[in-house]
């Protein structure tokens, strides 16, 4: 079947996926391991950052469940590391090299800007404030990392697809988590610093969809590694944080 | 990273006139990191004429059958295969990572499902092993095979998979579509495209009962199968697939070596390809080529910026370049002239990089 030749770019505009970095060129591996480098690194500063929140919790409750998202997060960052290794990322150094837990000051002025030392979306540059402060951010950006897991499971390199589609019910679960945390802290009388909360997060939350550079998302959609444009998964992200709200009588 | 282990051949055994099947044994202290999943890859490398090439071929052997088993087909140009086809022999010692890949399935011994899997020519392989697999660690389930092939005389383990549909009487069915080779259906001959599937499942394949189908072969005939796949009702996620190599280069050429004087200025002419294009910018010797490129607002890809992911390799075509760290390269890339450019800062006056090969 020597005659069955096809472009890799053309392959994936229509459609095919990869299975083997060995296959891919080197804006596709290049793209790949930014999506993988920018989801790991995320992953460990967010769990590093809610680490501390379990001294924080109220109750044994509220500590099981802060422990479980710090242990969840670890080990998604893991598994995607792992697929990082296969594409020759040193694994075994790559998870101490850098501070995961190092964050700006609470008041630094909101910045998309990333840090110089890692691919941590930008919302993981800024601490938690107590215990209330982080039960909101875990809601707020836990609907954004279910919308984006949304896309990148359909993403055109099959085993970190794969990975993202085994995370996504976990991290889904986490939001749930933070709905039941927020509900109890409602019912004690906490919902004005929710809101306090609500403000700081939702400003620093809603520019982790990326900017709308339309070269940019062209380029990445015709290697099948986006699928829908940042205004529509930031106005999903919106939409589910309205309802969500709006059922713990915070909209 | 994964470590290269020593395997030994223990058997080579023709299937066809340009494809061998080699059967490998590790040294006891790394047989554990042999333990394969069905349908997993090797990674092997070797060196030609001085310069390593790296090739991954398909375990055939199936989870039980106690033994590590690889097909290689002979790819005309090709280093690697033309070596296992023509001079490999019993005794021999290959390199190998330990298996990898993720074109396989869990298993579940009280499961009675049904699997389709489709092969083109060589991309039986590791849909061989899953099938082997499947049969005898699934006693309930059945997999039907529709294996795509020009004629006859090349079909890789033909009679192997008539043993197998022997031995599991009624569980496997296996269908032959030869693209030169008339058959007495006509729907067999020729290839298997979008539309030659739709009539396989209207007439041969009920797909309602299918509940995952494996995909190994040519781009055109995988997307083609994947179309009509979906089309007919069976959800993404059902549907593996794995790229036959047959896009690898065979042979990577040498190394162009080219040292050349540096002046005391501490400025640097920097010239990058990236995606096709070609930018020429200055810089000096303390900024890395990485930071100079995105200076210029290039995109150039990174992560880490420690020298440990990878992610900002690059070629170094012409002058010389310094690392500060190197956690990710190996050996053999720096030895080509691959560098992590977040790490790479010039020592000439004229450095040309290249982000595309």
């Amino acid at each position: 079947m020597a005659d069955d030749n096809m472009t890799l770019e053309s392959y994936l505009a229509q459609g095919g996926v990869l299975t083997s970095p060995a296959n891919a060129s080197p804006r596709y591996r290049a793209e790949v391991m930014k999506i993988m480098a920018t989801f790991v690194d995320s992953e460990l500063a967010g769990a590093a950052g809610f680490a501390d929140v379990v001294n924080k919790a109220p109750g044994l409750r509220e500590r099981i469940a802060a422990s479980k998202i710090v242990l969840e997060k670890t080990r998604h960052a893991e598994t995607v590391l792992e697929l990082m290794g296969e594409f020759g990322t040193n694994t075994a150094r790559y998870a101490t090299s850098h501070p995961w837990a190092a964050r700006l000051a609470r008041d630094a002025t909101a910045d998309t800007r990333r840090s110089d030392h890692d691919m941590r979306l930008s919302v993981f540059n800024y601490p938690l404030s107590g215990w209330v402060d982080a039960v909101t951010m875990n809601l707020v950006m836990g609907l954004a990392v279910g919308v984006q897991l949304g896309d990148l499971r359909k993403l055109s390199y099959q085993p970190l697809a794969e990975k993202f589609a085994e995370i996504a019910p976990v991290e889904a679960n986490h939001v749930k988590l933070a709905s039941e945390g927020l509900a109890a802290l409602v019912e004690a009388g906490d919902a004005d610093a929710i809101r306090l909360s609500l403000d700081y997060w939702r400003a620093r939350v809603a520019p982790i969809f990326g900017s709308e550079d339309p070269t940019r998302f062209k380029s990445l959609a015709a290697l099948g590694l986006r699928h829908r444009s940042s205004a529509e998964m930031r106005a999903d992200w919106d939409a589910a944080l309205g309802d969500a709200l709006a059922g713990l009588g915070l909209g | 990273m994964a470590r290269f282990h020593d395997l030994k051949v223990t058997d080579i055994k023709k299937t066809i006139r340009d494809a061998v099947v080699v059967s490998l044994q590790p040294a006891p202290e790394s047989a554990d990191a042999f333990g394969f999943r069905q349908g997993q890859y090797l990674t092997f490398r070797r060196e030609f004429d001085g310069q390593e090439l790296r090739r991954s071929y398909s375990i055939c052997a199936g989870l039980d059958d106690g033994i590590l088993q690889v097909g290689i087909k002979k790819v005309d140009g090709g280093a690697f295969s033309t070596f296992a086809n023509d001079t490999l022999k019993i005794g021999d010692h290959l390199s190998a990572m330990p298996p990898m890949g993720s074109f396989t399935s869990d298993l579940d011994p009280g499961a009675r499902r049904n699997y389709l899997g489709f092969a083109g020519g060589s991309g039986i392989t590791p849909v061989l092993s899953i099938m082997k697999t499947v049969l005898k660690c699934e006693p309930g389930s059945s997999f039907t095979l529709v294996y795509a092939n020009r004629g006859v005389n090349s079909i890789m383990f033909r009679e192997e998979i008539e043993d197998l549909k022997n031995s599991y009487m009624g569980r496997l069915t296996v269908i032959h579509v030869l693209e030169s080779d008339a058959q007495d259906i006509e729907l067999f001959t020729g290839r298997v495209t979008e539309e030659k599937c739709a009539a396989l499942f209207a007439h041969w394949i009920d797909l309602s009962t299918i509940s995952a189908a494996f995909i190994c072969g040519p781009e055109p005939m995988m997307l083609g199968i994947a179309r009509a796949l979906e089309a007919h009702g069976l959800e993404k996620s059902q549907i593996k697939f794995e790229l036959f190599a047959s896009s690898q280069p065979g042979r990577a050429k040498r190394v162009e070596t080219a040292g050349q004087a540096a002046s005391d200025t501490g400025k640097t002419r920097i010239s990058i390809t990236l995606d096709g294009a070609t930018r020429s910018l200055e810089s000096d010797r303390n900024t890395s080529i990485l930071d100079a490129a995105l200076a210029n607002a290039l995109d150039a890809p990174f992560a880490c910026k420690a020298g440990v992911c990878s992610t900002c390799r690059c070629k170094v075509i012409e002058g010389d370049v310094e690392m500060a760290a190197n956690h990710a390269l190996e050996d053999y890339e720096v030895s080509r002239g691959y560098v992590l450019s977040c790490q790479a800062y010039p020592l000439t006056d004229t450095i040309v990089v290249d982000y595309d090969q």
